[in-house]
Parts: C-alpha cells; structure tokens; sequence
C-alpha cells in the first residue's frame, strides 16, 4: 500500500516531466564472426545481428506497454569493426558498414554503434583501414555509428592517431556537405572510451565483453528541472547542499525505473543485463534540456560565470543518487551538453552566452565534452586536431571519458545556422580562435607519454 | 475454534481498539488479523478472531455490544465460513490507477463498472473528494489485480475514454514502478 504522495509523485514525474528510459543497447560480440573473407565476414555478422536483435524492439514495445514508460531508442552496439575485421581495406570496411546499416534497418534500431577503433598508443593496419573509410561510411549509411579512441590515462595521447582524425573529419564533413556535415554528428572521439556505453554515437561492446549485453541509458534532464523548480518554489531560501540532496534524490527514482526496465527487457531477451548509465541526455524538446536546469539552478545561461562550478554539483549529486539506486553502474554516467541536440544549450551559443572555451572547461567536470558543436567549415585539419587533442588532455590527466563530436559546417563561418535534424537538432555555428590558422606543435605527432599518476601499479 | 469476522464502526477517539481488544481477551478470543482505518473523523476497524466453541455467537455480542455501545460504537460479527478462504486465484499483474479531476457523483461507480467488467480486482482504493475543480482535491488511487488473461489494451481504452468523458486525468501504471520508486 502506498501514501497518496509517493503514488502522485511518481504520477506527477511520469505525466509532465518527460520520464523515460533513453535507450536501451544491446550489445553484441562480433569477434567470433572473423574471417579473411569479405562475403563470409559480412554474412557472418548480418546474421549473427539480426539473429541476436531479431525481437529486441518488440519486447522493449511490450516492455513500455506494460509499465507505460516510453523506451524512446532502442539501439544496438557490436564489437569494434577494426578488430573484428582487422584483414581488411578501406574498402572492404565501407562494405562491412553497409552490412551494419543494412542489419540495423531489417530490425528497426535507428543506430549502431561500433564502426570503431582503438588507437589510443599506435594505429594497426585495421585500425588505418577502417578509418580510412570512415568518412565514405558515414556518408553513405544512415544509422552506423562511428568512434575513435586515441587516448587514455594509461597509454598518452596519439597526436598521430588525432591528426588523422582531424582529417577524416574535414573530409567527412565535405562528403556530406548538402547536409551541413551530417556525416560527423555520427563520429565521436575519445580519451578513455568506456566499453559499455549505450548511448550514441560512441556506444560499442568492449572486447572485455561477454556474446551479448543489455546496457541501459537512462535520461531526464525534464525531472531533475522540475524537481529544483518544485523544491525552489516551496523553499525559495534552500542552499546549494539541499539542492545538491533533491537532484540526488531525484536521479536515484529515475534509474530505478531505468533499471526496472533494462532488466525486464534483458530477461524477455535472454540476455545478460550490463550496466545502467547513469547520464542526463537532453533531446532538442522544450522541458528536455540540461541548460534549463541551469537556469533553474539560478544562472541567467549556461556559459556564464558560475556554470562550471553548477554543473560540477549537477553532475555529482546526479551520480550519487545514482549509484545508490543500481547494482550496476557504468558507461559514461554524467551530464550531457551536446550543444545542437539540446535546444536551451545552442540558444545559450546563439545569445552569445557560450562560447567553445567555456564548454571546454565545463567538460572537466562532466561526462563526454565538446559534443555536437558546429564550427566554421573553413577551420583547418590542424584546428581541428589542435581542439581534439585540448579535450583529450583533460580526459587524460583527470582519468577521465572525454570526447569530441565537432562538425566544421562546409561552406557556413560563425554565426550562421548549422541544421541536423531529428536527435541531432540544430545550432548556430560557435566561432572558433585561431581557426585557418596553422598549428606546428600538433604537426609534429608522436605520442604523448601517459602522465605519473597512470603509474599506480 | 470457530472463525468471526467482527467489525467496528463509529466516531474515532482514543481507546477503541483497546476496548474491543480487552473484551476479546477477556472472552479467551484469538485475534488473527486487524485492519483498521480512520475517514475524516470516523473509525472502521475490521478483525478476523478465533472464538472458543463454548461462546455462542450471540453471547459474544452481547459482550462486544455491552462494552462498546456507550462508547457510540457500532458492532457487527459474522460466522467465517472455510470456503471464503478459498477464492480461485488468479494469474494477474497489480497496477495502479490513478484519476485527478472535478468532482462529481458517480466517479468511483463509472470506473469501478469498467473494472469490474474486466474482472480486475480492485486490492486498495483511496479516494479523496474536497469538492471543486482543484485536481489534486479530487484524486482516486486504485491499487488493482489485472487478471493475465484480461483484454489490457481495452481495458485501457475503456477507461481512458471514460476518465476523458468525466474530464478526468486519469494514469494507469505497473505497480513495480511505484515500488521501484518508492522502496528500497
């Protein structure tokens, strides 16, 4: 029997404040598909997905009937392609990422994830290859989704593996220049890449994974907001460890649901149920937004003074009502602030509120980092290294996950209006220092050894 | 042992549930279960007791009647029979439902009709009419058993297109969430 509160509360978070589950992932080994044979890999992983897959939205439909919380994506992730396939060439990899997208339409996931490579302390001749055919891939799939990992705390940074990337994404970007670089809103890369992450674009099953997984991303930004409005409203006075105590509390109900839900659907599966990341992931909905909570938090915009240190407390408090609540926590668990993708943040961008700088350092406290940020399409392959290799060294030092998902919008300079449509949003195009300009100490690559502190054996 | 129900009606106030408490004692009653609840002013207690053979039914209301009555309590007993105990089980979900809206008559008649049409077994309700159009002085909670086999997705439209008729909000949703909300 439950009071009259907890039952409208629980109501209350369902009915007005976007509760859902983000997505739920399922993961898939692809490692025992190898072959040297284009035909037969392809047709070994088409299977083994779809097989695996085969009635993965069904019963995430049945799974949202039943209990009536939307599973807004259901997504898959596979092993990283430049392992999977490491014999093969550039172009036998823009094959494989057709099969990908081919597997992914025929059971109605809208991504996968995994058209990946883990280069973080040297590139192999199938790391080359699948990154080579990266920008073709990603212009000529819709759902596949890419990632590459050139750092970690462990290994340094590969300003090699970075300057490479800042060219596939120029010339991702050209590829796709009808569409404003839709082509690099599918790319991620990392520092420290989990292996579990559910959320796109940089999910992929780790190669320390079992055959197949269950991962659920759990969301509600809309909650968090209405909780602070709700508590702000009653106690216009409270202080910053009592708002700390609410998102807490709040973030503890949401990935309870999450979990609920992961589970139900990992055992109508049959499989394994992974991890629960615990992350705030705004959509481009009004009420969906993490710079709302900002603002509800008592900032005028998010990149104004103050919004690190708001995001810090933000992030924190988020984790743990979070790890209280599941038995398994993992991914990237923290606040997102993709720019294009949550409508408050790109607004905040477009009054000149936010610039890149101030979203650099407010990655040192938050999961991921510079994503989806729409940069003038003239900034050069070196820039664009240059601000990938910034961000990595913040992950590095920190121990942290960070990444980069820029877009250097072909043809568009700051200030002009960047469109991805869907989950990607929109932006305005966010100037960037410095941008033709040339960068002689990135072009000098190699590796940048790990720091100290990765010495703790 | 024979098995009684007893029930307890009146105006709440300290003591009620020690004297019929004491009673039972005293007439070497074994109490099973209690239930008891408060609406605005007035009590209801329900209790399952063991009685001994030797105490006829009436002679034990004669007991309860004698001291409860001038505490302006009502009682009733009835004779448990031991196929009450046994209501075939069904295979069923439980589920919460939830209305908000104006009040007016024949709220809870309308939707417990659809319920009951359904076979969904109504385990809790709480329900709270202040009167007026503030919803949340208006609210129904239905803690109910949906049998397995039921038609879900008409039952669902029935009593959506009801609560809409009514102009009220109404959710219908798996008790586990609440659980997994509200229970550690």
């Amino acid at each position: 029997m439950f009071s009259e509160r907890e039952i409208l509360s629980v109501v209350e978070m369902l009915k007005n404040e976007n509760l859902d589950v983000r997505a739920v992932t399922l993961g898939i080994n692809l490692l025992d598909c190898a072959s040297d044979d284009i035909g037969r890999f392809t047709d070994n992983v088409y299977a083994r997905i779809t097989g695996a897959a085969r009635n993965l939205v069904k019963e995430c439909d049945e799974v949202e009937d039943k209990y009536g919380i939307p599973v807004v994506n259901k997504r898959i992730s596979v092993s990283p392609i430049a392992v999977a396939g490491a014999p093969f060439n550039a172009e036998q990899m823009l094959i494989v990422a057709k099969t990908l997208n081919e597997a992914a339409t025929d059971v109605r996931v809208d991504f996968i994830g995994g058209f990946s490579a883990l280069v973080e302390k040297g590139i192999a001749r199938g790391d080359r290859a699948l990154i080579e055919a990266m920008p073709q891939a990603l212009t000529d799939t819709q759902r596949v989704c890419a990632s590459v990992n050139v750092a970690s705390t462990r290994a340094g940074i590969n300003i090699d593996a970075v300057l490479l990337m800042g060219k596939t994404i120029k010339e991702a970007a050209r590829l796709t220049a009808d569409r404003d670089g839709l082509a690099c809103a599918k790319l991620c890369v990392f520092a420290n890449i989990p292996q579990d992450i559910p959320f796109m674009a940089g999910a992929y099953l780790g190669v320390g994974e079992a055959d197949a997984v269950i991962n659920v991303g759990v969301s509600g930004p809309g909650v968090v907001k209405k909780a602070i409005d709700r508590a702000v409203g009653s106690n216009p006075d409270l202080n910053l460890g009592q708002v700390s105590e609410i998102i807490k509390h709040t973030a503890y109900k949401v990935t309870r649901i999450g979990e609920l839900i992961g589970r139900e659907v990992a055992q109508h599966l049959g499989i394994k149920f992974g991890v629960v990341d615990l992350s705030l992931a705004p959509t481009p909905n009004v009420g969906d937004s993490v710079g709302e909570i900002f603002q509800s938090l008592g900032l005028a915009s998010i990149g104004v003074p103050g919004s690190t240190v708001a995001l810090a407390l933000l992030n924190d408090a988020v984790k743990k009502g979070g790890a209280f609540a599941s038995s398994k926590v993992g991914g990237l668990s923290g606040a997102f602030i993709p720019v294009s993708e949550d409508l408050n943040i790109s607004q905040a961008a477009a009054q000149g509120h936010l610039s890149i700088e101030k979203l650099e350092a407010m990655t040192c406290v938050c999961s991921v980092g510079l994503d989806m940020v729409a940069i003038p399409g003239d900034t050069s392959e070196e820039t664009l290294a240059a601000i990938i290799a910034d961000e990595m060294a913040i992950g590095v030092i920190n121990k942290k996950t960070t990444a980069t998902r820029l877009i250097p919008v072909p043809g568009k300079k700051a200030g002009d209006h960047a469109f991805f449509g869907g989950l990607l949003g929109e932006s305005i195009i966010m100037p960037v220092n410095n941008a033709t300009g040339e960068n002689r100490f990135l072009r000098r690559g190699g590796l940048i050894p790990s720091p100290i502190h990765s010495l703790v054996n | 042992m024979k098995k009684m129900i007893i029930s307890v009606l009146g105006k709440d106030r300290p003591g009620i549930i020690a004297a019929v408490t004491r009673i039972l004692f005293e007439q070497n009653c074994n109490i099973e279960n209690v239930s008891q609840t408060i609406l605005q002013n007035e009590f209801s207690g329900i209790f399952i007791v063991g009685v001994p053979k030797s105490l006829s039914e009436a002679d034990l209301h004669r007991h309860l009647d004698d001291g409860l009555s001038p505490m302006g309590l009502h009682v009733y007993e009835k004779r448990l029979s031991e196929a009450n105990e046994s209501r075939t089980a069904v295979e069923s979900e439980p589920f919460v439902v939830t209305t908000m809206g104006p009040d007016r008559k024949g709220l809870v008649a309308a939707i417990t009709a659809i319920m009951a049409s359904h076979r969904v077994n109504v385990t809790n309700l709480q329900a709270v009419f202040k009167g007026g159009d503030d919803p949340y002085a208006n609210i129904m909670i239905y803690e109910v058993d949906i049998p397995n086999d039921a038609n879900h997705q008409a039952l669902r439209q029935e009593l959506r297109e009801k609560a809409l008729a009514l102009s009220l909000d109404i959710s219908i949703q798996h008790k586990l969430i609440f659980e997994a909300i509200n229970r550690i």
